[in-house]
């Protein structure tokens, strides 16, 4: 146990020395996050507000297409993203290859699935009675949709934490696109990685005590949304 | 698109032929999705008809801390079974890091939460009643268990489907464990990181990405397909009367 304990004191000194290295990596990281669900939550919430609203053909098979993408390993998303930004790929010209931007894009498109199927989740959990009153009380296209996402906010707020979780312990794709160059494009949990291959064992300690934190901070959250949710005021009000 | 499509024919040949080591790997992914998962499936379903039936001080906790292992980040076990492993480790004894039986541990490790959490779920999913019920016509600890197995089998399946996907996508702990040593602990998955970054493999990457993909298309079909005639599926487990 005394190499554990070693390993463990240093890593605890790194922190609270706040190495500059280790503080721009978590700064990384909490950029990539944000983006990455902001980005797919602009794209992903209007879709799944319309697989669960909606009735257009199609309809199942996209609903079918996010929960079956739920389950597509990072690793593929990555190679199929890496294939687009080689020089010679069709997306060469954007010069996205080992860049910061190919990072927070993979995971963009990682965290995408959560919000699109948890969201049309969610919405299809309402009671059925509800949106059909709005319609027959005469409630436009626009008005019935923010109804929807009011009153499913606390999954689609779930659904927004989950992808926040991907972001931040995923490997597979950014490895593969960002090329995990040290300092750069890394985030904690591919500079976790770099580190335990590399053998510094303090710094992949210390890089995954503060992960363990971000991780915790985000499940506390959800915890508190799932159990209070009624009490949660949010700005989506009904147009009306 | 001239140059994916390339790629695409070069990648083809190498997944039909023996020697580009694809199939290896595919056997080496398949024997630790399928040992992992038995693993996780033999330590894990005890604890999730603890967790489901049981009524006990502490099982809140124990079922949010299930929960919450779910959203462990791979990476971090990788690194702590390595440290445990490694000569200067507790169980250095064993002499298995950057073996394949390391692997076989850190993915049971990862396969567990899927099994447990998602288990107890599907446990707890049952009617209130049933469980009570066996109970009150004095059905004993094994009988309540394999009778909530036997009704929450759906769930159950699901659970193992979703644990075996995790073992088949997961990279970051393979690679930290087993070191991605080629031909002898890679997966699927790590495999293809270490290919991508040999520029000159693309191809080689390709037709391993198409094996992972086939796979993982079987599973999310058998779950589509137990999801859709839950009804129809017949399991072997039965009540004992």
């Amino acid at each position: 146990m005394h190499f554990l304990w070693e390993e463990l004191r240093l890593a605890v000194s790194l922190i609270f020395h706040g190495n500059p290295y280790l503080l721009s990596i978590v700064w990384f990281t909490i950029q990539v996050a944000v983006i990455a669900t902001a980005v797919a939550a602009v794209i992903g919430v209007p879709l799944g507000l319309a697989i669960g609203l909606e009735r257009f053909p199609g309809r199942r098979l996209l609903a079918l297409l996010a929960n079956a993408s739920l389950a597509l390993p990072p690793v593929l998303v990555g190679l199929l993203l890496f294939l687009l930004f080689v020089p010679q790929g069709p997306l060469g010209d954007l010069h996205l290859q080992l860049t910061r931007r190919a990072v927070f894009i993979a995971q963009s498109v990682l965290a995408l699935p959560y919000v699109v199927a948890l969201t049309a989740a969610a919405v299809q959990g309402l009671g059925s009675g509800l949106l059909a009153q709005a319609r027959a009380l005469g409630a436009r296209r626009a008005q019935l949709y923010v109804l929807a996402l009011r009153e499913a906010r606390i999954g689609v707020l779930a659904a927004l934490i989950a992808a926040m979780g991907t972001a931040l312990a995923e490997v597979g794709a950014i490895v593969i696109v960002g090329g995990n160059v040290y300092g750069y494009d890394q985030t904690l949990a591919s500079a976790a990685l770099f580190e335990a291959d590399a053998a510094h064992f303090a710094d992949a300690i210390a890089i995954g005590i503060v992960l363990v934190v971000l991780i915790v901070v985000l499940l506390g959250a959800l915890g508190v949304l799932q159990q209070h949710g009624d009490g949660i005021h949010m700005r989506f009000r009904p147009a009306a | 698109m001239g140059y994916l499509w390339a790629q695409l024919r070069a990648a083809l040949p190498l997944i039909a032929s023996g020697d580009s080591g694809v199939l290896a790997i595919t056997w080496v992914t398949v024997r630790v999705a399928l040992v992992s998962t038995t693993c996780a499936v033999v330590l894990g379903l005890p604890a999730a008809l603890a967790l489901g039936l049981g009524r006990f001080r502490g099982r809140r906790a124990l079922h949010i801390l299930a929960n919450a292992s779910l959203a462990l980040p791979p990476v971090l076990v990788g690194v702590f079974v390595l440290l445990v492993l490694l000569p200067q480790g507790p169980l250095s004894s064993l002499r298995i890091e950057f073996t394949l039986r390391a692997v076989y541990v850190a993915q049971t490790i990862l396969a567990l939460p899927y099994i447990v959490a998602l288990g107890a779920a599907a446990i707890q999913g049952l009617p209130p009643g049933l469980p009570a019920q066996a109970r009150a016509f004095g059905a004993g600890r094994l009988q309540c268990s394999r009778l909530a197995l036997r009704e929450a089998r759906i769930g159950v399946m699901a659970a193992v489907i979703a644990a075996l996907a995790s073992t088949l996508s997961e990279v970051a702990a393979v690679i930290i464990v087993g070191g991605n040593v080629q031909g002898h602990d890679q997966t699927l998955a790590s495999a293809i990181v270490e290919q991508v970054n040999d520029q000159d493999n693309i191809p080689q990457a390709l037709a391993t990405g198409i094996v992972l993909m086939a796979l993982i298309l079987v599973l999310i079909g058998a779950l589509t397909l137990l999801q859709q005639r839950s009804g129809g599926i017949r399991l072997r487990f039965r009540p004992e009367g």
